[in-house]
């Protein structure tokens, strides 16, 4: 187990900054911690030099969820568990409490929270897809400074983000999708429950009179991050919506990730089942069997 | 560090490294060796403990996150001696072999029953998808926790 000087427990987000500010890049956010112990006990390399833990769990104003105006607005320190049970994302971000329910167990969800989840940016973080698709935004906190930033922005590699060690992603901000938007969310792993995700993939669909007038696809654990596939949504844009399309996109969409991926040896079985999956979704939307 | 949480409903404090996990503050700390330790990285469920009032993986909280919180382990949910529901029908149905999975399965279903006393068979199912059992499968299991949840409604 990897040492720890003290693990503090402060109740205002800028307690938090000034705690980050004041310990040199030595001090680690901790939420649910689903991640970090695992990490502190097998001693990786990756939670080497941190002295100090600061356990955001008690700051009220990083769990709530508001809506003003059709802009939602998310804590960063909002469990899965929270996610599921919120009558306003249930209702708005159908997508996100989707992807929310498949995450780990019961026991997981009830500690592991939203920010925590794409700050790790692990490929496989489930709530990055729908979230890319939403079009989200992170706000970002240091003691000084406040930032906003697109959150495909700020996810930069695998376990990489733009966020400096004296800052906190506070909240997300998510513009509700116009009314038009269908979409839906498919998440494959190698079980039904406790699974990693192998494939991920969201989708928002706006169709008028045939016509898609506008598509947004991100990917999840297929790609080395969760991305957005403009190119595919520019393609598919203006398409009658009709089988032959969906084919094209889904074939399309499968030829993009390969080349962001790069070919692997599980290339040959994965792509045809990405493939699957995009054409898959796009008929469940047709079909009205979609969430929102 | 020290630590002021509740502990089966009694008041406790103790002194602790900082990275000491909740499970081994448990069991190192109070001897309260119900709870087991399986994975170690919360797919088990063995180490399963309710923390205000939810089902958490002991293993994945630091024994430091817990100043303040009600932590309820296999041990506090007897009464006056008498095994609760819960317990009596795992014995009964047949849902207790090796027993390793018990006490974190126990404590998955306890949390259940907290938030919905009436769960469908979906739901216990659900509840449980987080605690592996590699004895009886999980038939027993999840019969034996509809039969308590029509014990504790009544």
């Amino acid at each position: 187990m990897i040492p720890v000087k003290e693990i503090l427990m402060p109740k205002s987000v800028d307690e938090v900054c000034r705690l980050i500010r004041d310990n040199n890049g030595l001090s680690k956010i901790i939420a649910g911690g689903t991640d970090i112990i695992p990490g502190f006990h097998i001693e990786s390399p990756r939670f080497e030099n941190i002295e100090r833990l600061i356990d955001i769990n008690n700051v009220d104003e990083l769990k709530s969820v508001s809506i003003d105006n059709n802009i939602i607005t998310i804590g960063s320190a909002i469990t899965f568990s929270e996610i599921i049970s919120s009558q306003i994302l249930s209702e708005k971000l159908p997508l996100l409490v989707k992807a929310s329910k498949t995450i780990g167990s019961t026991q997981i969800r009830n500690r592991a929270t939203l920010g925590g989840n794409f700050i790790n940016n692990a490929p496989c973080a489930d709530s990055v897809a729908p979230l890319l698709v939403y079009d989200s935004e992170v706000k970002i906190k240091s003691f000084t400074a406040e930032r906003i930033m697109k959150l495909q922005d700020f996810l930069v590699k695998p376990y990489g983000t733009r966020l400096k060690p004296d800052e906190i992603v506070s909240q997300i901000i998510v513009p509700v999708p116009a009314k038009s938007f269908r979409g839906d969310f498919y998440k494959l792993g190698r079980r039904r429950a406790v699974s990693i995700s192998r494939i991920s993939l969201a989708i928002l669909l706006d169709v008028d009179n045939g016509l898609i007038n506008q598509i947004k696809i991100a990917s999840g654990a297929v790609t080395p991050i969760g991305t957005r596939f403009y190119d595919v949504e520019l393609f598919a844009k203006g398409k009658n919506f009709t089988d032959e399309s969906m084919k094209e996109i889904s074939i399309k969409l499968g030829e993009r990730i390969l080349q962001v991926s790069g070919v692997r040896w599980s290339s040959e079985y994965k792509i045809p089942v990405v493939q699957q999956v995009c054409y898959q979704l796009l008929k469940k939307i047709e079909r009205g069997e979609n969430l929102i | 560090m020290e630590i002021r949480f509740t502990l089966n409903n009694n008041k406790v404090t103790s002194a602790i490294e900082p990275n000491l996990r909740l499970i081994d503050l448990l069991r190192d700390k109070f001897n309260l060796t119900g709870t087991k330790e399986g994975c170690s990285i919360g797919e088990c469920g063995a180490c399963t403990v309710i923390m205000n009032g939810k089902a958490v993986n002991s293993c994945l909280v630091f024994a430091g996150q817990c100043e303040g919180a009600e932590i309820i382990t296999i041990e506090g949910i007897e009464k006056d001696g008498k095994l609760h529901p819960l317990q009596e029908n795992f014995l009964k149905s047949g849902a207790v072999q090796c027993g390793f999975c018990t006490p974190g399965m126990i404590m998955s279903a306890y949390a259940l029953l907290m938030e919905n006393p009436t769960p469908t068979e979906e739901e216990i199912k659900d509840a449980i998808a987080g605690n592996l059992c590699r004895c009886t499968g999980y038939k027993q299991i999840i019969d034996a926790v509809e039969k308590s949840a029509k014990e504790v409604v009544r």
